[in-house]
């Protein structure tokens, strides 16, 4: 092959190459473009505030309500009991203050279970709710061991209880967590844990949008100190705390 | 030198109670297996603080133990080492097992086992350890039968190729195994250092039962073993793979321990329970520093008896490894509020405990009866295991009877 043959050819693969790397490159952009409307659509990003200075210590308000709601499994063993929602009681180390804090699923904006699900079975929202299709769901715990918040429960035994027949139950086998009630967000209603707290007239559960920045959420966030759980793990949590 | 393998008689007695055996041992593993995806894995020890146990530390041993097997496997199959060509076959078929054996192990262990055959390939996620290694895992299948194939037809260039790719794969496999602990946001099992840590301990586990496995089986069908060639295997390569796997692991310990950061996680794992006895004493004491020093002095290091019980002891210190991979990690609570204690819960917060049920043990002796099974039923319908292995081509103009039987082995 002499030089001219040479650089001809190479010319040809090259363009070649370019012309057919094109084709994607295109349809990259209208991906992209869909992805944007698909994002407009869901223009929120929920989160919730929760202040622990108003929330009374006996209450188990949420509580009930959340078992009640999502028909959350609760056996009496503490190995096999499901808690989408739980209340811990803290000790400071060094004041002896003592406090209770509400742990839920922090539906985090990089959140670790989604990462590592092997079925895409957990995965986040684009409305930021991390949430579990359970019916994809293979029951591998992977999540529960990479959640560093232990918000994530399995169903090692069958539900004997059903509550509230207008949302399933789960079977034994698949892992759970806190969806923030997305069926009941879908319909523009509050979670059944903010419900409940605002009857009991302590109100220290907020919920709302953290995309807009007149929600009553933002607001307060942005004039209260509040603090995330372990936010030095990059998850970026979208559960706040005030008096953590 | 032609080497010739041949099929095992098995007409003894002794073969047909060691098959009954693990055929009833692999039926108890389907029974409980059956047991809690019907009732659920409550009959497994696991809690909702632990989801891991002994199923997922079996399922890693196991794993491990393959690499070792190829290794050996390798030595003629790429180095063209022709006095291991002997040990090729088998090496080959007992990786392939192994695997499968991990497998198993994983496949049992699931919550929904009714799902596992179609959603991991329909909803394939690219960023989860637990998606990448079974492709892995089915690859190194794959790659082990035609290496197999390869070395039963005498292929000898297609045998390089193949016991070359494997060994390469198999880094790939071990790595990622260990990257399913070590890409995780948890205190004791996000370290880079597992991975290749993972990887020594893989060889060493390996290499030694390669040792116990052909001791065995050229003496109970008393086929003639050249003992210089376990002898090799032991000080040579059991020995650098068992020096290199100590070295990783007490430099993972020593960095987590010094730094304040994890200094808690790394005291609660050198000193904090029962794990920790498993730690010094199974794993570095019996595991490691005795079987090091047993191949290290000559008397010790040529004798097969000696050789066979060091290789036991580090077959047993990696399995001790392989839990404490598994469990400590889990049963050490990540600590989400620093500064505070945790007083009242509905849920155990701090450090919990895990007992490993009788279930849960049926089911792990159930994969060791399905490839102990397998791999009983292999030598017997396939011409895996040679007539006799020397280490020298020369000596193949002896004829078997001229060896002396004291030289056999010991």
């Amino acid at each position: 092959m002499d030089r001219r043959k040479f650089l001809k050819s190479t010319g040809l693969v090259i363009s070649a190459t370019s012309t057919a790397l094109q084709l994607p490159v295109s349809s990259c952009q209208m991906a992209s473009s869909g992805m944007d409307r698909k994002r407009k659509l869901s223009e929120n990003k929920w989160g919730m505030l929760i202040d622990l200075n108003r929330c009374s210590p006996g209450c188990t308000e949420c509580l009930t309500a959340c078992r009640r709601e999502n028909n959350v499994a609760f056996h009496g063993d503490e190995r096999w009991d499901v808690h989408w929602l739980r209340k811990v009681n803290l000790k400071d180390h060094q004041t002896g203050n003592k406090k209770d804090v509400l742990l839920l699923c922090n539906h985090c904006e990089n959140p670790p279970c989604a990462q590592v699900c092997p079925v895409q079975a957990t995965y986040k929202r684009e409305d930021g709710i991390v949430i579990v299709d359970h019916h994809r769901c293979i029951g591998c715990r992977y999540c529960m061991i990479a959640c560093p918040y232990n918000a994530r429960f399995f169903n090692f035994k069958e539900n004997p209880d059903w509550p509230n027949k207008d949302y399933p139950k789960r079977s034994h086998g698949v892992v759970e967590s806190c969806n923030f009630c997305a069926h009941r967000v879908d319909q523009g209603m509050k979670p059944a844990c903010v419900e409940a707290c605002e009857k009991s007239g302590n109100g220290a559960i907020l919920f709302g949008n953290l995309n807009d920045r007149d929600s009553d959420i933002s607001r307060k966030i942005a004039a209260t100190p509040v603090k995330r759980i372990r936010e030095d793990l990059g998850t970026e949590p979208k559960v706040y705390y005030i008096g953590l | 030198m032609e080497v010739k393998f041949a099929k095992i008689e098995a007409k003894s007695p002794a073969y047909f109670i060691a098959m009954a055996v693990l055929a009833l041992l692999a039926l108890a593993g389907v029974y409980s297996t059956y047991q809690m995806h019907v009732h659920g894995l409550y009959l497994s020890g696991m809690t909702n603080r632990v989801p891991w146990g002994v199923q997922i530390s079996m399922a890693i041993f196991y794993i491990g133990l393959s690499a070792g097997s190829l290794v050996v496997s390798g030595l003629y199959g790429i180095f063209g080492k022709l006095e291991y060509k002997p040990f090729a076959r088998i090496a080959a078929y007992l990786a392939m097992l192994f695997l499968i054996a991990g497998l198993l192990s994983i496949l049992t262990d699931q919550g929904r086992v009714d799902r596992v055959f179609v959603k991991p390939f329909t909803y394939f996620n690219l960023s989860s350890m637990f998606s990448i290694n079974p492709s892995l895992y089915s690859g190194h299948i794959m790659i082990c039968i035609i290496y197999l194939w390869a070395l039963f037809r005498e292929k000898g260039r297609l045998t390089k190729i193949a016991s070359l790719t494997v060994c390469l794969w198999a880094i790939g496999t071990h790595t990622g195994t260990g990257a399913i602990f070590a890409f995780v946001p948890r205190e004791l099992y996000n370290s880079s250092l597992l991975p290749p840590s993972f990887v020594a301990a893989a060889l060493s586990s390996g290499a030694a039962l390669m040792i116990l496995v052909m001791v065995a089986l050229f003496r109970l069908t008393k086929r003639y073993l050249d003992p210089s060639l376990v002898i090799w295997l032991g000080r040579r390569l059991l020995a650098v793979f068992l020096l290199c796997a100590l070295y990783v692991m007490l430099i993972e310990n020593a960095h987590r321990y010094y730094l304040a950061e994890s200094h808690e996680a790394g005291y609660y794992f050198l000193f904090g329970g029962f794990h920790s006895f498993l730690f010094w004493i199974g794993l570095i004491f019996v595991g490691s520093v005795v079987p090091a020093v047993l191949l290290f002095i000559r008397r010790t290091g040529e004798s097969i008896p000696w050789l066979v019980f060091s290789a036991s002891l580090v077959v047993i210190g990696v399995l001790c490894e392989r839990f404490l991979i598994v469990v400590p990690g889990l049963t050490h609570a990540p600590d989400l509020f620093p500064g505070m204690e945790v007083t009242g819960t509905v849920v155990p917060e701090g450090i919990v405990t895990y007992s490993i049920s009788f279930m849960e043990m049926l089911q792990a002796l159930g994969v060791f009866g399905v490839i102990g099974f397998l791999f009983l039923a292999g030598l017997k319908y396939m011409p895996l295991a040679p007539t006799k292995a020397l280490a020298n081509n020369a000596v193949s103009a002896v004829t078997e009877s001229e060896l002396r039987p004291s030289a056999s082995v010991a």
